[in-house]
């Protein structure tokens, strides 16, 4: 069970901190594990600086904010009714003004206490205890407590409810008739504010999975009161809804009261939906129609340095797209068609073309350079002779016909499919590159047997792998089914020593290389834009909105 | 003239009922994608059958079809799937839109290509004629995309004058219509002024008004008493051709600068293949389409003295 130090600190802070000291594991590793095992941010940041001799005042605001303005933000409007269900990053920003989650990862991608005010684990990392901030109100009046926490739980982990937090959440469930539920007693009240998960296996990313867009908590009583959310938007964030349309605008305004997060600054959002085309984004920021942009494409970026009013932000991140290949359909069940595909790939090149260089080149296991626990494994390198060798192999000597489903816009997915296309070529694999306009992809990106698929950023490597390669999971768009694989998994997730889990991460990130399931061209960096007049907003890794500290110098 | 009213009317419900047949067999068929599109792809066979069951999908097609007939006829026209609310909700909002923006494009359209036209088809071959005739097969051709990013560039960009994006999010902005009804104004405005100046320079060529000058009336009662009336009836079905254009033909411009619109309305619902709003967008643009055919029917024979009907 939980061992404690006398100080109050995790028994494994004091080892954590010498490493840091060492030099072997970095500032960022720290901070991170420090989050983890429920060591407040500041206290974490002042033993960094205490142990390294650095100074974190990047983090103290410059100038005293002023209260009073509304900020207008340019941003898709989508659907919000249920946020167990949500599926794009835009409807996690307007659903947070209204519910909030237990954690945050912030703008640094180290994650924070948020409505949960601390935990801790057990040594082996399969007991979590969570303590939560007392004090905090839901709009209607009621107090948050424990059983707030434990309903939204209980409704994830029910398959009937659609949730990707059941494969999110893995650990708290068991398989039963091929079927994934909930373990029994996998989530305890303790008591009023505090409770506890026990999991089945041991799990590391389980504070970051709670800081992800499905995971905001609603109401106890939210499916009782017509399951809702645009409806009835009842929630714990300072702010309130109050006029919401699909397509056209979401508007908010700060709620009487205290909220318990301390002073927050606006008065109001607006988010204006300016549709697909970011022409009109750029459009709408240049003509100071809204004062921050959701998202800049790369594209963008040397208009935006043209215009003196505003203000460029970027981040390097673990956001990426993969051309994934159904593994249990012809002809990819031939992993030798698979390899033959990888062999054919130039990463760094794809980046180039496709991306204008701005990010890193992928290895085709997605854990990035960003992530904590990626271990630096030999990259692929390009070798036609290989490729058409393993294509004679497995009977496609004369050739291959493939083709490729994508989505038309951002142009970045597009690009990079039609520049795969042409480094197949010389081996002999003619892809067509099917663009579907809209959201249509989307109706089968898990069904297409060849499709890329853009994945957004999440805080640790292993949490997407969790996601998207572990057999059966809602979201495993290739139908990569592999004991090892998993049993690996498990094993890398159940390590805290960020050393030691990048031991843990070589056979990992090796065998889901070697069985060719994605092409990984590159991670990219993201970009956002806004008036310099926006102060103290941060872009964070995975596009989410944190508007509680941003100001208006009107 | 009631009879012919009455086979107008007539023909017009028929198109209707025909197109509605074809829009219900292309779209409702495949109710289990229906329940696919509402329910989402992580829902189970069971899910989806109860949710066909609840919603009547297993009835036979043509209870199905009547059922939908007698929706639309009495104004539901079902529940969005992306929108999540009643499609009528959205739907009038966004042709209200719409309707702003082709009112305010026809009220400077009309006028303007009416006179360039006229002035353009008074005199053949004239300076003033050349001068017209190029602008317009200029403006014409340059197509919406391309002027609206040339007009963004430098009203928005470079000058900074104009807002660029006219999705009116702080209610309802003048300022906001100007640059999408320019784009719409340069584009259409050439066509109709290229019409009315044939229109024109066919009837200044014709015998009875040679007849007019010649037997001395001012040149200005011939122009607008005798040469006018008969000119205007090829613009008069390009004026009503046009409104179908700016009904779903402006969906460029719409998504060009945001502006929520019936256009963009349509887009939208078929990139997400929302069904119940695409029904009723198609429903719509087919009803304005007769209608507006019908009105410039019974129009002609109000404008040319040769139609006259009925006796």
């Amino acid at each position: 069970m939980t061992k404690k130090t006398t100080d109050g600190l995790h028994s494994y802070i004091p080892r954590l901190a010498e490493q840091l000291g060492q030099g072997r594991v970095g500032r960022r590793d720290f901070l991170r594990t420090a989050a983890l095992l429920g060591v407040s941010s500041t206290v974490a940041y002042g033993l960094a600086d205490k142990i390294m001799g650095t100074s974190s005042a990047a983090l103290a605001q410059s100038a005293t904010p002023k209260k009073g303005g509304t900020l207008r933000v340019s941003m898709n409007v989508k659907e919000i009714s249920d946020p167990a269900i949500y599926d794009w990053s835009e409807k996690g920003n307007i659903g947070r003004h209204i519910v909030e989650s237990l954690t945050q990862v912030g703008s640094d991608n180290v994650t924070r206490p948020h409505l949960a005010e601390s935990w801790d684990a057990s040594d082996d990392l399969k007991t979590w205890t969570f303590r939560l901030r007392k004090g905090v109100k839901w709009s209607n009046g009621d107090d948050f407590i424990a059983d707030d926490v434990v309903f939204n739980f209980e409704r994830w982990l029910d398959p009937a409810t659609g949730s990707s937090n059941l494969g999110r959440f893995s650990s708290m469930t068991v398989e039963e008739g091929g079927k994934k539920k909930m373990a029994p007693n996998a989530i305890e009240r303790v008591d009023a504010h505090t409770v506890r998960f026990n999991l089945q296996t041991a799990d590391i990313a389980l504070p970051e999975s709670m800081g992800d867009y499905p995971a905001l908590i609603v109401h106890r009583n939210f499916t009782k009161q017509g399951g809702n959310l645009a409806e009835n938007p009842v929630g714990t964030s300072p702010f309130a809804l109050k006029n919401f349309r699909v397509g056209e605008t979401a508007v908010f305004e700060r709620r009487e009261g205290a909220y318990w997060g301390g002073e927050v600054y606006l008065d109001g959002i607006q988010y204006v939906d300016h549709g697909d085309d970011h022409s009109a984004w750029l459009a709408a920021i240049a003509s100071n129609q809204v004062d921050l942009l959701y998202r800049l494409i790369a594209q963008n970026v040397p208009a935006i340095k043209q215009m003196p009013q505003l203000q460029m932000y970027e981040t390097v991140t673990g956001q990426t797209g993969v051309a994934r290949m159904k593994v249990d359909q012809k002809p990819f069940d031939d992993i030798r068609v698979r390899q033959a595909i990888q062999a054919c790939i130039d990463h760094g090149r794809l980046l180039e073309i496709a991306y204008q260089g701005f990010g890193v080149p992928g290895e085709d296991h997605h854990v990035s350079p960003v992530h904590p626990e990626y271990a630096k494994i030999p990259a692929m390198t390009q070798d036609y002779d290989k490729a058409r060798k393993l294509l004679a192999e497995a009977g496609h000597g004369n050739g291959l016909d493939l083709t490729i489903d994508c989505v038309a816009q951002p142009a970045w997915e597009p690009n990079t499919c039609l520049a795969l296309a042409e480094m197949l070529k010389p081996a002999g694999i003619n892809l067509k590159v099917n663009i579907l306009p809209g959201g249509t992809y989307w109706d089968r990106w898990t069904t297409t047997p060849f499709g890329f698929t853009s994945w957004t950023h999440r805080p640790l490597g292993v949490q997407v792998l969790n996601l998207a390669y572990r057999s059966g999971v809602a979201w495993n768009e290739s139908s990569y089914a592999n004991p090892e694989f998993d049993k690996l998994l498990d094993d890398a997730m159940g390590v805290l020593d960020p050393t030691k889990r990048k031991e843990k991460m070589v056979p990992v990130q090796k065998l889901l290389q070697q069985d060719a399931v994605i092409i990984q061209p590159y991670w990219r960096s993201i970009f956002t834009v806004a008036n310099k007049k926006v102060k103290g907003f941060e872009i964070q890794p995975a596009e989410e909105m944190h508007l509680n500290k941003v100001w208006l110098d009107a | 003239m009631v009879i012919f009213l009455a086979k107008r009317v007539g023909y017009m419900l028929l198109t209707m009922l025909v197109v509605s047949i074809l829009l219900f067999l292309l779209l409702e068929v495949n109710g289990e994608s229906v329940a696919v599109k509402v329910l989402g792809p992580y829902t189970s066979i069971e899910q989806r059958n109860i949710w066909l069951e609840n919603n009547g999908y297993f009835r036979p097609l043509y209870v199905r079809y009547f059922d939908w007939l007698f929706g639309i006829a009495t104004g539901d026209f079902g529940q969005s799937i992306r929108f999540k609310a009643p499609v009528s909700d959205i739907l009038w909002d966004r042709l209200g839109n719409t309707a702003i923006l082709g009112a305010a494009t026809y009220a400077i359209m009309v006028p303007v290509s009416l006179t360039l036209g006229v002035l353009a088809g008074m005199k053949e071959g004239s300076a003033l004629d050349r001068t017209i005739s190029l602008t317009s097969i200029g403006t014409t051709s340059v197509p919406e995309f391309a002027s609206a990013v040339l007009l963004a560039f430098i009203f928005v960009f470079t000058l900074g004058w104009l807002p660029g994006t006219s999705a009116m999010s702080g209610g309802f902005d003048p300022v906001q219509l100007i640059l999408p009804v320019l784009v719409l104004f340069l584009y259409g405005f050439g066509y109709l002024v290229r019409m009315t100046r044939a229109s024109m320079a066919e009837v200044m060529q014709t015998p009875y008004i040679r007849t007019a000058i010649l037997k001395g009336l001012p040149y200005r009662q011939v122009i607008l008493r005798h040469a006018l009336r008969n000119a205007l009836i090829a613009p008069f079905t390009v004026i009503m051709l046009q409104i179908n254009w700016l009904l779903s033909g402006v969906i460029v411009v719409e998504f060009f600068f945001a502006y929520k619109g019936f256009g963009a309305l349509l887009l939208e619902a078929s990139l997400n293949q929302d069904i119940y709003m695409i029904q009723a967008c198609a429903m719509v643009a087919v009803f304005v389409a007769v209608t507006t055919q019908t009105i410039a029917d019974i129009g002609y024979t109000y404008l040319n003295p040769r139609i006259r009907l009925g006796g």
